[in-house]
Protein backbone atom coordinates (compact mmCIF):
# COMPACT_ATOMS: atom_id res chain seq x y z
CA UNK A 1 0.00 0.00 0.00
CA UNK A 2 2.68 2.56 0.99
CA UNK A 3 4.35 1.87 -2.81
CA UNK A 4 1.40 3.85 -4.13
CA UNK A 5 0.95 7.64 -4.53
CA UNK A 6 -1.40 9.03 -1.66
CA UNK A 7 -4.84 10.45 -2.58
CA UNK A 8 -4.36 12.91 0.32
CA UNK A 9 -0.89 14.22 1.01
CA UNK A 10 -0.25 16.86 3.79
CA UNK A 11 3.32 17.98 3.92
CA UNK A 12 4.66 20.55 6.81
CA UNK A 13 1.19 22.27 7.56
CA UNK A 14 1.39 25.12 9.49
CA UNK A 15 -1.81 27.23 10.43
CA UNK A 16 -2.46 29.65 13.17
CA UNK A 17 -5.09 32.10 14.35
CA UNK A 18 -3.44 35.46 15.12
CA UNK A 19 -0.66 34.64 17.95
CA UNK A 20 -2.21 31.25 18.39
CA UNK A 21 -0.50 28.12 16.31
CA UNK A 22 -3.02 25.68 16.13
CA UNK A 23 -0.80 23.29 13.65
CA UNK A 24 2.45 23.50 13.58
CA UNK A 25 4.38 21.64 11.26
CA UNK A 26 2.17 18.36 10.37
CA UNK A 27 2.51 15.35 7.83
CA UNK A 28 -0.11 12.95 7.29
CA UNK A 29 -0.90 10.61 3.95
CA UNK A 30 -4.25 8.95 3.14
CA UNK A 31 -4.55 6.20 0.50
CA UNK A 32 -7.08 5.64 -2.10
CA UNK A 33 -9.87 3.25 -0.34
CA UNK A 34 -8.50 3.82 3.26
CA UNK A 35 -10.38 5.01 6.50
CA UNK A 36 -7.98 7.01 8.44
CA UNK A 37 -8.95 8.36 11.64
CA UNK A 38 -6.92 11.46 13.42
CA UNK A 39 -7.39 11.00 17.19
CA UNK A 40 -6.44 13.65 20.26
CA UNK A 41 -7.74 15.35 22.86
CA UNK A 42 -9.53 18.23 22.78
CA UNK A 43 -8.04 21.52 21.17
CA UNK A 44 -5.37 19.38 19.77
CA UNK A 45 -5.52 20.96 16.44
CA UNK A 46 -7.95 17.95 14.89
CA UNK A 47 -10.56 20.61 13.67
CA UNK A 48 -8.58 22.99 12.39
CA UNK A 49 -6.56 20.55 10.02
CA UNK A 50 -10.22 19.53 8.84
CA UNK A 51 -10.69 23.12 7.83
CA UNK A 52 -6.78 23.90 6.61
CA UNK A 53 -7.79 20.89 4.25
CA UNK A 54 -10.95 21.97 2.60
CA UNK A 55 -9.73 25.62 2.79
CA UNK A 56 -11.76 26.88 5.09
CA UNK A 57 -9.21 28.28 7.14
CA UNK A 58 -5.92 30.06 5.58
CA UNK A 59 -3.02 27.35 5.78
CA UNK A 60 0.16 29.24 6.82
CA UNK A 61 2.66 26.78 5.11
CA UNK A 62 2.89 23.61 3.79
CA UNK A 63 2.35 21.78 0.68
CA UNK A 64 -1.21 19.92 0.06
CA UNK A 65 -1.93 17.87 -2.84
CA UNK A 66 -4.98 15.64 -3.93
CA UNK A 67 -4.05 13.00 -6.47
CA UNK A 68 -0.74 14.69 -7.27
CA UNK A 69 -2.03 18.23 -7.68
CA UNK A 70 -1.96 20.75 -5.28
CA UNK A 71 -5.43 20.93 -3.38
CA UNK A 72 -7.01 24.26 -3.54
CA UNK A 73 -7.19 27.04 -1.17
CA UNK A 74 -10.55 28.03 -1.30
CA UNK A 75 -13.24 25.62 -0.02
CA UNK A 76 -15.70 25.86 -3.31
CA UNK A 77 -12.78 24.85 -5.39
CA UNK A 78 -11.42 22.32 -2.93
CA UNK A 79 -14.77 20.91 -2.87
CA UNK A 80 -15.10 20.62 -7.37
CA UNK A 81 -11.87 18.84 -6.62
CA UNK A 82 -13.48 16.00 -5.01
CA UNK A 83 -13.18 16.92 -1.10
CA UNK A 84 -15.90 17.38 1.42
CA UNK A 85 -16.90 17.66 4.50
CA UNK A 86 -19.67 17.25 7.49
CA UNK A 87 -18.01 20.09 9.56
CA UNK A 88 -18.32 19.56 13.35
CA UNK A 89 -21.45 20.52 15.16
CA UNK A 90 -23.34 18.62 11.80
CA UNK A 91 -24.23 22.33 10.47
CA UNK A 92 -26.90 21.18 8.78
CA UNK A 93 -29.15 24.42 7.46
CA UNK A 94 -31.92 24.42 10.31
CA UNK A 95 -34.66 26.29 7.76
CA UNK A 96 -34.27 24.29 4.70
CA UNK A 97 -35.76 20.82 4.44
CA UNK A 98 -33.63 17.55 4.27
CA UNK A 99 -34.32 17.57 0.24
CA UNK A 100 -32.83 21.40 -0.19
CA UNK A 101 -30.25 20.49 2.37
CA UNK A 102 -28.92 17.93 0.32
CA UNK A 103 -29.23 19.42 -3.08
CA UNK A 104 -27.00 22.17 -1.20
CA UNK A 105 -24.66 19.59 -1.20
CA UNK A 106 -24.60 18.71 -4.86
CA UNK A 107 -24.71 22.39 -5.60
CA UNK A 108 -21.05 21.83 -7.80
CA UNK A 109 -22.91 18.84 -9.20
CA UNK A 110 -23.68 19.88 -13.18
CA UNK A 111 -25.89 16.80 -14.21
CA UNK A 112 -29.58 16.23 -13.14
CA UNK A 113 -28.79 12.25 -14.01
CA UNK A 114 -25.75 12.49 -12.18
CA UNK A 115 -27.52 14.27 -8.54
CA UNK A 116 -30.41 11.50 -8.82
CA UNK A 117 -27.98 8.94 -8.53
CA UNK A 118 -26.47 10.26 -5.72
CA UNK A 119 -29.43 11.01 -3.97
CA UNK A 120 -30.71 7.15 -4.27
CA UNK A 121 -27.95 6.33 -2.81
CA UNK A 122 -27.76 8.66 0.23
CA UNK A 123 -31.17 7.54 0.55
CA UNK A 124 -30.35 4.16 0.43
CA UNK A 125 -27.27 4.37 3.15
CA UNK A 126 -29.86 6.72 5.28
CA UNK A 127 -33.62 5.78 5.02
CA UNK A 128 -34.19 8.11 7.44
CA UNK A 129 -33.67 11.03 5.37
CA UNK A 130 -36.04 9.83 2.59
CA UNK A 131 -38.57 9.55 5.18
CA UNK A 132 -37.86 12.78 6.60
CA UNK A 133 -37.07 14.80 2.85
CA UNK A 134 -40.18 17.18 3.20
CA UNK A 135 -39.22 18.08 6.65
CA UNK A 136 -36.87 21.08 8.00
CA UNK A 137 -33.70 20.06 8.77
CA UNK A 138 -34.05 22.16 12.10
CA UNK A 139 -36.81 19.58 13.34
CA UNK A 140 -34.35 16.76 12.94
CA UNK A 141 -32.95 14.26 16.03
CA UNK A 142 -29.24 14.39 16.73
CA UNK A 143 -28.53 11.67 14.90
CA UNK A 144 -30.64 12.02 11.96
CA UNK A 145 -28.79 15.84 11.55
CA UNK A 146 -25.39 13.35 11.87
CA UNK A 147 -26.91 11.41 9.02
CA UNK A 148 -28.07 14.67 7.06
CA UNK A 149 -24.83 16.18 7.04
CA UNK A 150 -22.69 13.34 5.98
CA UNK A 151 -25.64 12.48 3.19
CA UNK A 152 -25.10 16.00 2.11
CA UNK A 153 -21.31 16.09 1.41
CA UNK A 154 -21.20 12.50 -0.21
CA UNK A 155 -23.77 14.87 -2.43
CA UNK A 156 -21.12 16.35 -4.46
CA UNK A 157 -19.68 13.01 -5.27
CA UNK A 158 -16.27 13.34 -3.15
CA UNK A 159 -12.97 11.27 -3.83
CA UNK A 160 -12.01 11.72 -0.04
CA UNK A 161 -14.94 12.33 2.51
CA UNK A 162 -13.74 14.30 5.73
CA UNK A 163 -15.50 14.26 8.78
CA UNK A 164 -14.86 16.52 11.53
CA UNK A 165 -15.91 14.38 14.86
CA UNK A 166 -19.64 12.97 14.11
CA UNK A 167 -20.00 11.20 17.08
CA UNK A 168 -20.08 14.28 18.98
CA UNK A 169 -23.09 14.50 21.20
CA UNK A 170 -24.64 11.38 19.74
CA UNK A 171 -26.15 8.15 22.43
CA UNK A 172 -23.97 5.45 21.92
CA UNK A 173 -26.54 2.91 20.04
CA UNK A 174 -27.03 5.84 16.82
CA UNK A 175 -22.50 6.22 17.26
CA UNK A 176 -22.58 2.60 16.42
CA UNK A 177 -25.42 3.28 12.92
CA UNK A 178 -23.74 5.50 12.01
CA UNK A 179 -20.28 4.27 11.71
CA UNK A 180 -21.50 1.16 10.38
CA UNK A 181 -23.01 2.97 7.37
CA UNK A 182 -19.21 5.05 7.22
CA UNK A 183 -17.90 1.39 6.77
CA UNK A 184 -20.35 0.99 3.84
CA UNK A 185 -19.42 3.89 1.97
CA UNK A 186 -15.64 3.12 2.41
CA UNK A 187 -16.61 0.08 1.10
CA UNK A 188 -18.44 1.45 -1.92
CA UNK A 189 -15.02 3.50 -3.14
CA UNK A 190 -14.88 6.66 -1.01
CA UNK A 191 -12.05 7.46 0.90
CA UNK A 192 -12.42 8.67 4.73
CA UNK A 193 -10.52 10.92 6.96
CA UNK A 194 -12.01 11.79 10.17
CA UNK A 195 -10.96 13.11 13.44
CA UNK A 196 -12.58 12.14 16.41
CA UNK A 197 -12.49 12.10 20.22
CA UNK A 198 -14.01 8.76 20.58
CA UNK A 199 -11.04 7.28 19.95
CA UNK A 200 -11.74 3.38 20.36
CA UNK A 201 -14.63 3.73 17.73
CA UNK A 202 -12.61 6.10 15.22
CA UNK A 203 -9.49 3.56 15.88
CA UNK A 204 -11.56 0.36 15.14
CA UNK A 205 -13.55 1.87 12.19
CA UNK A 206 -10.38 3.01 10.64
CA UNK A 207 -7.32 1.16 8.81
CA UNK A 208 -4.28 3.82 9.64
CA UNK A 209 -4.51 6.19 12.50
CA UNK A 210 -3.13 9.41 13.58
CA UNK A 211 -2.65 10.72 17.11
CA UNK A 212 -2.40 14.30 17.36
CA UNK A 213 -1.38 16.61 20.33
CA UNK A 214 -0.97 20.09 20.91
CA UNK A 215 -0.71 20.89 17.11
CA UNK A 216 2.07 18.08 15.97
CA UNK A 217 1.16 14.61 15.39
CA UNK A 218 2.56 12.13 18.21
CA UNK A 219 2.15 8.96 16.21
CA UNK A 220 1.04 7.37 13.63
CA UNK A 221 0.24 3.61 12.82
CA UNK A 222 -2.23 0.80 11.73
CA UNK A 223 -5.03 1.24 13.54
CA UNK A 224 -5.09 -2.39 15.26
CA UNK A 225 -1.46 -1.65 16.70
CA UNK A 226 -2.74 1.85 17.96
CA UNK A 227 -5.34 0.06 20.12
CA UNK A 228 -3.23 -1.96 21.59
CA UNK A 229 -0.06 0.84 22.37
CA UNK A 230 0.15 1.20 25.84
CA UNK A 231 0.64 4.97 25.59
CA UNK A 232 -2.80 5.72 23.59
CA UNK A 233 -4.80 3.09 25.80
CA UNK A 234 -3.95 5.11 29.13
CA UNK A 235 -4.43 8.82 26.96
CA UNK A 236 -7.27 8.04 24.76
CA UNK A 237 -8.61 5.08 25.37
CA UNK A 238 -9.52 5.35 29.17
CA UNK A 239 -7.83 2.01 30.47
CA UNK A 240 -5.19 1.90 33.08
CA UNK A 241 -1.44 1.36 31.78
CA UNK A 242 -0.70 -2.39 32.00
CA UNK B 1 -65.20 56.21 4.25
CA UNK B 2 -64.25 56.85 0.80
CA UNK B 3 -61.02 58.69 2.23
CA UNK B 4 -60.04 55.81 3.84
CA UNK B 5 -60.14 53.33 1.08
CA UNK B 6 -58.26 56.20 -1.00
CA UNK B 7 -55.77 56.22 1.61
CA UNK B 8 -55.13 52.21 2.16
CA UNK B 9 -54.66 51.97 -1.09
CA UNK B 10 -51.74 54.70 -1.27
CA UNK B 11 -51.18 53.15 1.87
CA UNK B 12 -50.15 50.02 -0.08
CA UNK B 13 -48.33 51.64 -2.76
CA UNK B 14 -45.66 53.55 -0.46
CA UNK B 15 -45.62 50.63 1.48
CA UNK B 16 -45.02 48.47 -1.75
CA UNK B 17 -42.00 50.73 -2.36
CA UNK B 18 -40.58 50.60 0.79
CA UNK B 19 -40.56 46.83 0.38
CA UNK B 20 -38.40 46.85 -2.51
CA UNK B 21 -35.63 48.82 -0.57
CA UNK B 22 -36.17 46.85 2.26
CA UNK B 23 -36.35 43.52 1.17
CA UNK B 24 -32.90 44.55 -0.51
CA UNK B 25 -31.82 45.64 2.55
CA UNK B 26 -32.91 42.76 4.64
CA UNK B 27 -31.23 39.85 2.23
CA UNK B 28 -28.08 42.29 2.60
CA UNK B 29 -28.27 41.93 6.30
CA UNK B 30 -29.41 38.26 6.22
CA UNK B 31 -25.94 37.13 4.20
CA UNK B 32 -24.10 39.35 6.21
CA UNK B 33 -25.68 40.53 9.27
CA UNK B 34 -24.91 44.48 8.71
CA UNK B 35 -27.18 47.30 8.21
CA UNK B 36 -25.82 48.51 4.96
CA UNK B 37 -25.95 52.03 4.81
CA UNK B 38 -25.08 52.93 1.56
CA UNK B 39 -28.46 51.12 0.26
CA UNK B 40 -29.95 54.52 -0.10
CA UNK B 41 -27.29 55.52 -2.45
CA UNK B 42 -28.10 52.23 -4.84
CA UNK B 43 -31.80 54.03 -4.98
CA UNK B 44 -30.22 57.58 -5.82
CA UNK B 45 -28.25 55.75 -8.10
CA UNK B 46 -30.65 54.18 -10.07
CA UNK B 47 -33.13 57.41 -9.97
CA UNK B 48 -30.24 59.45 -11.56
CA UNK B 49 -29.86 57.07 -14.30
CA UNK B 50 -33.17 56.74 -14.89
CA UNK B 51 -33.45 60.69 -14.90
CA UNK B 52 -30.43 61.15 -17.60
CA UNK B 53 -31.48 58.33 -19.86
CA UNK B 54 -34.75 59.73 -20.07
CA UNK B 55 -33.30 63.19 -21.04
CA UNK B 56 -31.00 61.33 -23.19
CA UNK B 57 -33.26 58.54 -25.12
CA UNK B 58 -36.41 60.61 -25.59
CA UNK B 59 -38.26 59.41 -22.58
CA UNK B 60 -38.50 56.33 -23.50
CA UNK B 61 -39.24 54.82 -19.76
CA UNK B 62 -38.20 51.00 -20.43
CA UNK B 63 -34.82 51.68 -21.77
CA UNK B 64 -34.25 54.29 -18.81
CA UNK B 65 -35.38 52.09 -16.19
CA UNK B 66 -33.36 48.83 -17.37
CA UNK B 67 -30.69 50.42 -17.73
CA UNK B 68 -31.26 52.41 -13.73
CA UNK B 69 -31.80 48.61 -12.55
CA UNK B 70 -28.27 47.23 -14.37
CA UNK B 71 -26.71 50.24 -13.71
CA UNK B 72 -27.49 50.00 -9.76
CA UNK B 73 -27.17 46.83 -9.63
CA UNK B 74 -23.58 46.98 -11.10
CA UNK B 75 -23.07 49.63 -8.54
CA UNK B 76 -24.13 48.01 -5.50
CA UNK B 77 -21.60 44.77 -6.70
CA UNK B 78 -18.76 47.38 -7.01
CA UNK B 79 -19.44 48.56 -3.65
CA UNK B 80 -19.19 45.08 -2.17
CA UNK B 81 -16.10 45.04 -3.86
CA UNK B 82 -14.37 47.96 -3.22
CA UNK B 83 -15.51 48.73 0.59
CA UNK B 84 -16.61 46.10 2.06
CA UNK B 85 -14.98 42.91 0.70
CA UNK B 86 -11.43 43.42 2.12
CA UNK B 87 -12.95 44.11 5.56
CA UNK B 88 -14.84 40.79 5.95
CA UNK B 89 -11.75 39.11 4.82
CA UNK B 90 -9.63 40.53 7.16
CA UNK B 91 -12.73 40.23 10.31
CA UNK B 92 -15.60 38.71 11.50
CA UNK B 93 -16.47 42.01 13.37
CA UNK B 94 -19.41 43.40 11.30
CA UNK B 95 -19.45 46.40 12.95
CA UNK B 96 -16.44 47.76 10.87
CA UNK B 97 -18.88 47.10 7.38
CA UNK B 98 -21.59 48.89 9.41
CA UNK B 99 -19.05 51.98 9.57
CA UNK B 100 -17.84 51.30 6.12
CA UNK B 101 -21.09 51.54 4.71
CA UNK B 102 -22.25 54.86 6.39
CA UNK B 103 -18.56 56.06 4.88
CA UNK B 104 -20.23 54.54 1.62
CA UNK B 105 -23.69 56.47 2.00
CA UNK B 106 -21.70 59.70 2.49
CA UNK B 107 -19.44 59.29 -0.86
CA UNK B 108 -22.21 58.08 -3.03
CA UNK B 109 -24.12 61.18 -2.15
CA UNK B 110 -21.72 63.66 -2.20
CA UNK B 111 -20.50 61.97 -5.93
CA UNK B 112 -24.21 63.60 -6.67
CA UNK B 113 -23.35 66.72 -5.23
CA UNK B 114 -20.41 67.52 -6.54
CA UNK B 115 -21.12 66.37 -10.17
CA UNK B 116 -25.08 66.99 -10.87
CA UNK B 117 -25.66 70.08 -8.20
CA UNK B 118 -27.73 69.24 -5.13
CA UNK B 119 -31.19 70.66 -6.78
CA UNK B 120 -34.49 68.66 -7.06
CA UNK B 121 -35.30 67.05 -10.35
CA UNK B 122 -38.64 66.32 -11.42
CA UNK B 123 -38.46 63.49 -14.12
CA UNK B 124 -40.46 64.01 -17.26
CA UNK B 125 -43.85 62.95 -16.97
CA UNK B 126 -43.25 59.01 -18.14
CA UNK B 127 -45.25 57.80 -15.65
CA UNK B 128 -48.79 58.11 -15.73
CA UNK B 129 -50.78 60.24 -12.76
CA UNK B 130 -54.40 60.58 -14.05
CA UNK B 131 -56.98 59.41 -11.52
CA UNK B 132 -58.24 56.13 -11.72
CA UNK B 133 -61.94 55.15 -9.78
CA UNK B 134 -61.61 52.14 -7.89
CA UNK B 135 -64.91 50.13 -8.59
CA UNK B 136 -66.68 53.82 -8.24
CA UNK B 137 -66.04 53.75 -4.28
CA UNK B 138 -62.74 56.06 -4.21
CA UNK B 139 -60.50 57.87 -6.87
CA UNK B 140 -56.77 57.23 -6.79
CA UNK B 141 -53.78 57.82 -9.14
CA UNK B 142 -53.17 55.45 -12.15
CA UNK B 143 -49.29 55.87 -10.86
CA UNK B 144 -50.58 54.43 -6.84
CA UNK B 145 -52.19 51.36 -8.85
CA UNK B 146 -48.68 51.12 -11.22
CA UNK B 147 -45.97 51.43 -8.60
CA UNK B 148 -48.54 48.80 -6.28
CA UNK B 149 -48.30 46.21 -9.28
CA UNK B 150 -44.45 46.88 -10.36
CA UNK B 151 -43.56 46.10 -6.77
CA UNK B 152 -45.46 43.40 -6.44
CA UNK B 153 -44.82 42.12 -9.92
CA UNK B 154 -40.84 42.67 -8.55
CA UNK B 155 -41.29 40.86 -4.74
CA UNK B 156 -43.02 37.94 -6.64
CA UNK B 157 -39.60 37.65 -9.08
CA UNK B 158 -37.60 37.30 -6.54
CA UNK B 159 -39.64 34.89 -4.60
CA UNK B 160 -39.33 32.42 -7.70
CA UNK B 161 -35.79 33.38 -7.75
CA UNK B 162 -34.96 32.63 -4.01
CA UNK B 163 -37.57 28.94 -4.36
CA UNK B 164 -36.60 27.46 -7.49
CA UNK B 165 -33.23 28.47 -8.71
CA UNK B 166 -29.75 27.17 -7.31
CA UNK B 167 -28.33 30.17 -6.03
CA UNK B 168 -31.70 31.06 -4.90
CA UNK B 169 -31.02 27.82 -2.42
CA UNK B 170 -27.58 28.60 -1.98
CA UNK B 171 -28.81 32.37 -0.83
CA UNK B 172 -31.29 30.60 1.29
CA UNK B 173 -28.34 28.26 2.96
CA UNK B 174 -26.28 30.89 3.44
CA UNK B 175 -28.52 33.54 5.11
CA UNK B 176 -28.54 30.56 8.18
CA UNK B 177 -24.97 29.54 7.81
CA UNK B 178 -22.94 31.52 5.25
CA UNK B 179 -19.24 29.43 6.38
CA UNK B 180 -21.44 26.24 5.48
CA UNK B 181 -22.51 27.31 2.44
CA UNK B 182 -19.15 27.67 1.15
CA UNK B 183 -18.24 24.07 2.80
CA UNK B 184 -21.17 23.20 0.09
CA UNK B 185 -18.86 24.47 -2.87
CA UNK B 186 -20.84 27.95 -3.19
CA UNK B 187 -18.19 30.43 -4.15
CA UNK B 188 -19.31 32.82 -1.65
CA UNK B 189 -17.67 35.99 -3.40
CA UNK B 190 -19.91 35.36 -6.04
CA UNK B 191 -23.21 34.64 -3.91
CA UNK B 192 -22.45 37.88 -2.38
CA UNK B 193 -22.10 40.12 -5.27
CA UNK B 194 -25.33 38.23 -6.78
CA UNK B 195 -27.26 39.14 -3.53
CA UNK B 196 -25.25 42.89 -3.80
CA UNK B 197 -26.83 43.35 -7.52
CA UNK B 198 -30.92 42.31 -6.89
CA UNK B 199 -30.57 44.45 -3.87
CA UNK B 200 -28.91 47.21 -6.10
CA UNK B 201 -31.54 46.63 -8.80
CA UNK B 202 -34.68 46.16 -6.23
CA UNK B 203 -34.05 50.07 -4.82
CA UNK B 204 -33.17 51.18 -8.40
CA UNK B 205 -36.91 49.95 -9.00
CA UNK B 206 -38.06 51.76 -5.27
CA UNK B 207 -35.81 55.08 -6.49
CA UNK B 208 -37.79 55.59 -9.44
CA UNK B 209 -40.99 55.39 -8.07
CA UNK B 210 -40.01 57.52 -5.02
CA UNK B 211 -38.13 60.14 -7.88
CA UNK B 212 -41.89 60.35 -9.27
CA UNK B 213 -43.09 60.64 -6.23
CA UNK B 214 -40.89 63.38 -4.26
CA UNK B 215 -38.64 64.53 -7.07
CA UNK B 216 -35.13 63.78 -7.51
CA UNK B 217 -32.62 64.91 -5.26
CA UNK B 218 -29.05 63.22 -3.78
CA UNK B 219 -30.21 62.93 -0.20
CA UNK B 220 -33.74 60.96 -1.72
CA UNK B 221 -31.33 57.92 0.07
CA UNK B 222 -32.05 58.85 3.23
CA UNK B 223 -35.71 57.88 2.70
CA UNK B 224 -34.33 54.24 3.17
CA UNK B 225 -34.22 54.94 6.82
CA UNK B 226 -37.95 54.29 6.47
CA UNK B 227 -37.62 50.91 5.03
CA UNK B 228 -34.84 50.30 7.73
CA UNK B 229 -37.71 50.98 10.39
CA UNK B 230 -39.67 48.16 8.12
CA UNK B 231 -37.48 45.60 8.04
CA UNK B 232 -36.64 46.06 11.98
CA UNK B 233 -40.42 45.76 12.25
CA UNK B 234 -40.83 42.68 10.26
CA UNK B 235 -38.16 41.37 11.76
CA UNK B 236 -34.15 41.66 10.12
CA UNK B 237 -33.26 39.88 7.43
CA UNK B 238 -36.43 37.94 7.02
CA UNK B 239 -38.24 38.64 3.57
CA UNK B 240 -41.90 37.96 4.32
CA UNK B 241 -40.56 40.11 7.60
CA UNK B 242 -39.53 43.07 5.45
CA UNK B 243 -42.46 43.23 3.40
CA UNK B 244 -45.13 42.79 5.89
CA UNK B 245 -43.32 45.69 8.06
CA UNK B 246 -43.05 47.98 4.97
CA UNK B 247 -47.01 47.23 4.32
CA UNK B 248 -47.57 48.10 7.63
CA UNK B 249 -45.29 51.53 7.74
CA UNK B 250 -46.70 52.48 3.99
CA UNK B 251 -50.21 52.09 5.80
CA UNK B 252 -49.57 53.60 8.83
CA UNK B 253 -48.31 56.80 7.26
CA UNK B 254 -51.03 57.48 4.74
CA UNK B 255 -53.81 56.69 7.14
CA UNK B 256 -52.23 59.56 9.91
CA UNK B 257 -51.61 61.77 6.56
CA UNK B 258 -55.48 61.36 5.89
CA UNK B 259 -57.31 61.90 9.10
CA UNK B 260 -54.31 63.27 12.06
CA UNK B 261 -52.07 65.23 10.02
CA UNK B 262 -49.39 64.72 7.09
CA UNK B 263 -46.46 66.37 9.61
CA UNK B 264 -47.70 63.57 12.44
CA UNK B 265 -46.27 60.79 9.43
CA UNK B 266 -42.69 60.43 10.55
CA UNK B 267 -43.76 60.83 14.66
CA UNK B 268 -45.96 57.69 14.10
CA UNK B 269 -43.22 55.82 11.90
CA UNK B 270 -40.85 55.79 14.17
CA UNK B 271 -42.85 55.28 17.33
CA UNK B 272 -43.75 51.77 15.86
CA UNK B 273 -39.89 51.58 15.38
CA UNK B 274 -39.75 52.39 19.33
CA UNK B 275 -42.40 49.93 20.35
CA UNK B 276 -41.49 47.41 18.43
CA UNK B 277 -38.34 47.45 20.24
CA UNK B 278 -39.62 47.49 23.39
CA UNK B 279 -42.41 44.90 23.27
CA UNK B 280 -40.69 42.72 20.27
CA UNK B 281 -36.97 43.04 19.45
CA UNK B 282 -36.54 40.22 16.95
CA UNK B 283 -39.46 41.76 15.32
CA UNK B 284 -42.80 40.41 13.68
CA UNK B 285 -40.90 37.50 11.21
CA UNK B 286 -37.39 38.09 12.92
CA UNK B 287 -35.03 35.04 13.60
CA UNK B 288 -33.43 34.48 17.03
CA UNK B 289 -30.00 35.87 17.16
CA UNK B 290 -28.29 33.59 19.38
CA UNK B 291 -28.84 30.64 17.11
CA UNK B 292 -26.37 32.36 14.38
CA UNK B 293 -23.58 33.16 16.51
Amino acid sequence: MLTKEPLLSVRNLHVSYGAIRAIRGIDLDVYDGEIVCVIGANGAGKSTLMNAIIGNVKREEGTLLLDGKPLAGRSYQAVAQGVSLAPEGRKVFAPLTVHENLMMGAFPIKERSKIGEDLDWVFTLFPRLKERKDQHAGTLSGGEQQMLSIGRALMSSPRLLLLDEPSLGLAPIIIRDIFKELKRINDEGVTILLVEQNARQALLLSHRGYVMQTGRMLMEGLAADLLKNPDVEAAYLGTAKK
Amino acid sequence: METLLQQVINGFSLGSVYALIAVGYSLVYSILLFSNFAHGGFLVIGGYICYYTLAAVGNNIWVASLLAFLGAGVSAVLVERGAYKPIRERTNVTLYLLIASMGMSIVIENIFVVTVGGRFRALPPVIPMTPVSVFGLATTSAFDILSLVMAMIFLAGLQVFLSTTKWGLAIRAASYDLKTAGLMGVNVNKLISIVFFVAGLLAAVGGIFLSVRYTLYPQLGLITIKAFVAAVIGGLGSLPGAVVGSLILGLAEMLTAGFISSQMRDIVVFGMLVLTLLWRPTGLFGKHISEKV
